[in-house]
């Protein structure tokens, strides 16, 4: 919250205004400072875009959807403290992005709140959080999952380049060593049969502290893998994939954040035959909604812009089937609503899966092509569709762990 | 073998690399005694410079012009800023230097964005010099190389061999003296500090063409380079040649080595009870490959504070 | 100024923290908390810098350490253990003690440049290795826990945490405070100000130095368990250079060389990131020019400059400073205004969004909005209002402080007592 104009607002409205409808409030805490705010900054702005579309439908409860932005800077301490600020600004649904750490912060305090403030529930929905205990240990009510995980993206790719014929017999898999890497990395285990295929090496190495990727890729050269899976994002992804088009090494890489902005223009033509699993991409929609995009906030979606509109899209469905009638919000029934929803994005549709809470949703797995439809960085490169996995094709089974309890249990 | 060999060639360019942007701070810190924290900074000023140079004029420009500006900034920072705290003693440079490497990274975000920007050298480099059990070795990597030993080269004959790095070394030993001689020490000092800027500006021109140039790569390699000049010596061009190279070959051959505590103990018939252990015991060393640098530092820092060719203990 | 004077001082400012928070709203209640939290914080941190001179650039590592251990006996009492919520704080302080000890006993074998290395590379030792051990800090995702109630104390609202933390910051930070009044608090500014000195009156300056750190560390390590409580969770990006780095920004803008110069600071930081975070992405900028600014112009920080007033104000002549020093704000106060302008403008004419805009608009240049107001970029306005500001106000300033050193008769800030670093290994 801008707390200055708030105040200032806020005391203007007490002054002025009679009685008024209890607008919805959302949240946004990100990363809009520190290491990753260029990732921060577009779940943000995918989020207002989504609020927009809200509002010009005529908002919800009578007025119109306020949105805030809160800074976490990266880091978990930071979102706590930013989470008990949009708590005070009466924030009724956190959105948040960027790692899964600060989504596993925010969702314990969604569930601390909520135990101890019954009937002021705040519900989190997780737009990129993609760590598997997030739907597993951690899992509970209030917390949705807006984003696909890491064998749901696997299972995709190794499905779409099977029968593309680009995945070969052996595998590399090498990832960052963190709960999201590690599941990558189980993932990549798990689909050997289903992919006939054999993991002929795997690492884990420091998350974006190499400077020199040379030595990784001289060890899976060593293991001469057809293919090499990797969760890696950021800087881990462009040194490895420069480090290997620079050693002349022949292999496909099948990875899940290509699309990062940049990542295609400093790789250069390095990049063009690899793949990617994701949410959505422009080329494998119909156009309608990256034209709509375009026209409101001046470029084409990128990265995790597009799903992350799809979410309040979704949201969006929930609240149209829900009426206050003007008076107090009641978040639970907001949540119900959205279990119950089902949204038919450009890509295909898109449902809450009640015993986790994972989103059963598209993949869309792309290949790096010369002059694509939607080139990527200004470049003559960018994404094509390859296939897009129906939902009820890449989810996974509900984990063990996952123990929810339920509102009014 | 083939591990072996690969993995050196690739350990010593990382670490010719690592001694082009440690160069500059060594010969600031060990001529003036400053510990400049905004070394790493000055290093993605050039890569950035280069970049916006580079977009207009060709990459040769961006290279001759982002150490020279980046020289400017630095001799800026040492005429008209660090005189101001140099009474406070040591801590104040220290803290000062802090503050600038914090609002060049800043400004860099603000002017250039939050993303990686696109600067690539140019395609004529961009060719492999030999081939090695298969894989190209690309000619960069060389260029890079090359480059640092160059430097080396220049300027250990300039402080050494020349007039004026007799200068230099009078005017840093006894600056009272060395001025009563009738040498300028204040415009030795400037000299000294534009000095050491611009190599670490000509680094990043050089290495931001290789690697990516973006807000992080300050702080990304900002420690490692702290760790190579306190391991090597704080001061000693050598002991940065050599501390730039063991980090370099330790990091290309850690990747390749699944070692852990618990397999150390094996050796001795422990390792089903370090295995049980767990936690330390079984970190393999290619995962926490970027912890051992500053092991290293700390080890060193405690044993041999002066580096491992430091000359002042 | 005497001592009984500050006591009363702080008995009125302590009156003031318990009575005003249960009338202000929750997002300042939990602002105070993180301003409580940093002032104790950075108060253990200029233990070891401002009063033994040892400056430490790795302090994470002790709040961190407090933070964890507090969180690791939270999940024990929330498990069943027989334990008061309230006296949490006090595994962080063992646990800050204890590492400090043992990275005391290395890091102080070292003095200048080489000690804050030491203490730099501990941190970032303990930052990478953290996130691998997760059966003690959790992996990435940290560790989590609740706090329990205890005599019928919930501890579920802010302000009971804050109350528990004002109890705790105050107990600290009158320790600290009395712990320099004591011999041995005499001997950690003598080990500042002439080692050799301490050494030839037949101390063990080593192992003073260790006592020293092992209470910073201490203290620190109860600021992080308080930290913990709030949040409810530890991670290991308490470990991180950012951490360390905001307690020294925060120490040395608020003055290590007056006590409780830090809480200044801290409290101005901590407050600055509140108010401004969130409505500006250069507020990390900002920070950072502040703090260059002080280091430069005002070296012994806010705190400093308040302290030589009060010490002087009977010699200072008010009358003809008023004046100068009005117009010193003022002008300040433009070129503060100018800065933010010529920042804020950069931001939006090389941000995304723009460039997106011009590339839509053909290569011309959109008008943008800013401030609430429209502007042109190639407008005389739009050039000219910072020129005014930053010349107006650069020359006020100029004047002001030409007419304030005429005043005080070019008496130049004393520079005497600054830390002897930089020295020997």
């Amino acid at each position: 919250m801008h707390r200055l104009a708030f105040l200032a607002a806020a005391s203007a409205v007490a002054l002025a205004a009679p009685a008024q409808a209890e607008p919805l409030k959302i949240g946004i805490i990100e990363s809009l400072s520190g290491a990753q705010t260029s990732t921060g900054r577009l779940y943000a702005n995918a989020v207002e875009y989504g609020v927009d579309q809200i509002n010009k439908a005529g908002g919800f409860n009578g007025e119109p959807v306020q949105v805030t932005e809160y800074d976490n800077a990266g880091g978990a301490p930071e979102a706590a403290d930013k989470f008990r600020q949009a708590v005070a600004d009466g924030v009724d649904i956190i959105f948040q992005g960027a790692s899964s750490a600060i989504a596993g912060q925010l969702t314990e305090d969604v569930r601390k709140h909520n135990i101890r403030n019954a009937g002021h529930e705040v519900m989190f929905i997780n737009l990129g959080g993609e760590a598997m205990e997030l739907t597993g240990e951690k899992c509970q009510f209030y917390h949705f999952r807006f984003t696909t995980t890491a064998p749901m993206r696997v299972n995709a790719l190794v499905n779409a380049m099977k029968a593309d014929g680009d995945l070969g017999t052996k595998v590399y898999s090498i990832n960052q060593n963190y709960s999201w890497g590690q599941d990558m990395q189980k993932a990549v285990e798990a689909a050997a049969d289903t992919g006939g295929y054999e993991v002929v090496g795997e690492v884990l190495h420091d998350v974006n502290k190499i400077q020199d990727f040379a030595p990784f890729v001289a060890r899976i050269k060593a293991a001469a893998p057809d293919t090499v899976f990797t969760g890696n994002w950021s800087n881990d992804l462009l040194l490895l994939m420069k480090a290997t088009g620079d050693a002349g090494l022949d292999v496909t890489f099948a990875t899940a954040f290509l699309d990062q902005p940049g990542n295609i223009a400093n790789a250069g033509k390095t990049a063009i035959g690899h793949y990617i699993a994701n949410n959505y991409d422009n080329a494998a929609s119909d156009g309608k909604f990256a034209e709509d995009y375009k026209a409101a906030t001046g470029h084409y979606p990128i990265f995790v812009e597009g799903h992350s509109a799809f979410a309040l899209a979704q949201l969006k469905q929930a609240l149209d089937t829900l009426d206050f009638g003007g008076g107090e919000i009641d978040v639970t029934k907001i949540a119900l609503a959205l279990e119950d929803s089902t949204y038919d994005s450009p890509v295909g549709p898109s449902s809450v899966r009640k015993a986790d809470h994972q989103t059963i949703r598209p993949v869309v797995v792309s290949k790096v092509v010369e002059n694509p439809k939607y080139p990527a960085d200004d470049t003559d490169m960018g994404f094509q569709t390859v296939k897009v996995v129906p939902g009820e094709d890449a989810i996974y089974p509900v984990q063990d762990s996952c123990q929810m309890k339920r509102p009014g249990e | 073998m083939e591990f072996a060999i690969v993995s050196t060639l690739n350990g010593v360019t990382y670490g010719l690399l690592l001694f082009m942007v440690s160069a500059g701070l060594t010969l600031i810190f060990g001529m003036m005694g400053v510990l400049n924290f905004a070394h790493a900074s000055f290093y993605m000023l050039g890569a950035y410079v280069a970049y916006a140079v580079s977009s207009a004029f060709g990459f040769l420009a961006g290279l001759v012009v982002a150490p020279i500006l980046v020289g400017i900034v630095g001799m800026l920072v040492e005429r008209f800023l660090l005189p101001r705290v140099h009474a406070h003693g040591h801590a104040h440079e220290l803290l000062l230097t802090f503050g600038l490497a914090l609002i060049i990274e800043e400004l860099i975000k603000l002017f250039f964005g939050d993303f990686p920007v696109n600067y690539q050298m140019p395609g004529d480099l961009r060719f492999s010099a030999f081939t090695i059990f298969g894989s190209d070795y690309p000619f960069y990597r060389l260029f890079i190389g090359g480059m640092a030993v160059v430097m080396f080269a220049l300027l250990w004959l300039l402080l050494t061999r020349t007039r004026t790095g007799i200068v230099v070394r009078a005017a840093e030993r006894l600056p009272a003296m060395a001025e009563a001689l009738g040498h300028n020490i204040p415009v030795v000092f400037m000299a000294v500090f534009g000095t050491g800027a611009a190599l670490a500006g000509l680094a990043g021109a050089v290495a931001g063409a290789f690697y990516p140039t973006n807000p992080n790569m300050g702080i990304e390699l900002g420690v490692i380079v702290f760790v190579v000049v306190v391991v090597g010596g704080l001061g000693s061009l050598k002991g940065s040649l050599l501390a730039s190279l063991l980090i370099g070959l330790f990091s290309s051959f850690a990747v390749g080595l699944d070692w852990s505590l618990a397999g150390l103990f094996g050796l001795v018939g422990l390792g089903d009870w370090a295995r049980a252990i767990g936690g330390l015991m079984t970190l393999k060393l290619s995962s926490v490959s970027a912890t051992i640098p500053f092991a290293l530092m700390l080890l060193v820092l405690l044993v041999r504070p002066a580096g491992l060719m430091g000359e002042r203990n | 100024m005497g001592s009984m004077r500050i006591l009363a001082l702080l008995a009125v400012l302590l009156a003031l923290l318990i009575a005003v928070p249960p009338f202000l709203d929750l997002s300042w209640q939990n602002a105070l908390v993180n301003v409580l939290i940093a002032s104790l914080f950075a108060l253990a941190f200029n233990l070891l810098a401002g009063q033994a001179g040892l400056l430490s650039f790795g302090h994470a590592a002790y709040f961190g350490i407090g933070a964890f251990a507090a969180l690791h006996l939270m999940i024990a009492v929330e498990d069943g253990l027989a334990f008061p919520t309230p006296l949490l704080p006090l595994a962080g302080a063992a646990a800050g003690f204890l590492a400090g000890l043992v990275a005391g006993y290395f890091a102080t074998m070292r003095s200048g440049v080489y000690f804050a290395l030491v203490t730099l590379a501990i941190a970032e030792l303990l930052h990478s290795l953290a996130p691998h051990l997760a059966g003690t800090f959790g992996g990435e995702a940290g560790i989590s826990s609740m706090r329990m109630p205890w005599q019928g104390i919930v501890f579920g609202s802010m302000l009971e945490v804050y109350y528990l933390t004002l109890g705790w910051v105050m107990l600290c930070g009158l320790g600290l405070w009395a712990y320099t009044r004591t011999p041995f608090g005499r001997l950690t500014l003598a080990l500042r100000d002439n080692e050799q000195r301490v050494l030839f009156l037949g101390y063990d300056a080593h192992r003073a130095k260790v006592v020293v750190f092992a209470i910073s560390a201490m203290a620190s390590g109860v600021a992080g368990s308080l930290l913990a409580i709030s949040n409810e969770t530890a991670n290991y990006s308490l470990f991180a250079t950012d951490v360390s780095a905001q307690v020294v920004l925060q120490t040395f803008v608020g003055g290590s060389t007056v006590f409780f110069g830090p809480v200044i600071g801290a409290t101005l930081f901590t407050l600055f990131s509140f108010l401004i975070s969130d409505l500006t992405r250069s507020w990390v900028f900002y920070q950072g020019l502040i703090f260059v600014l002080v280091m430069l112009f005002a070296p012994t920080g806010i705190g400093g400059i308040l302290y030589e007033l009060v010490r002087h104000r009977r010699q200072l002549d008010w009358s003809r400073l008023a004046w100068p020093a009005l117009q010193s704000i003022l002008g300040g106060l433009l070129l503060a205004g100018g800065i933010v302008y010529l920042t804020e403008t950069a931001a939006v004419l090389f941000g995304q969004d723009y460039a997106m805009r011009r590339s839509g608009a053909a290569g011309a240049l959109p008008p943008y909005e800013l401030f609430g107001i429209g502007w042109e970029p190639a407008g005389v306005l739009t050039w000219l209002l910072p020129a005014v500001l930053l010349l107006g106000g650069g020359g006020l300033l100029v004047a002001g402080r030409r007419q304030i050193d005429g005043v005080r008769g070019r008496r130049s800030a004393p520079a005497a007592d600054a830390a002897p670093l930089g020295g020997t290994p």
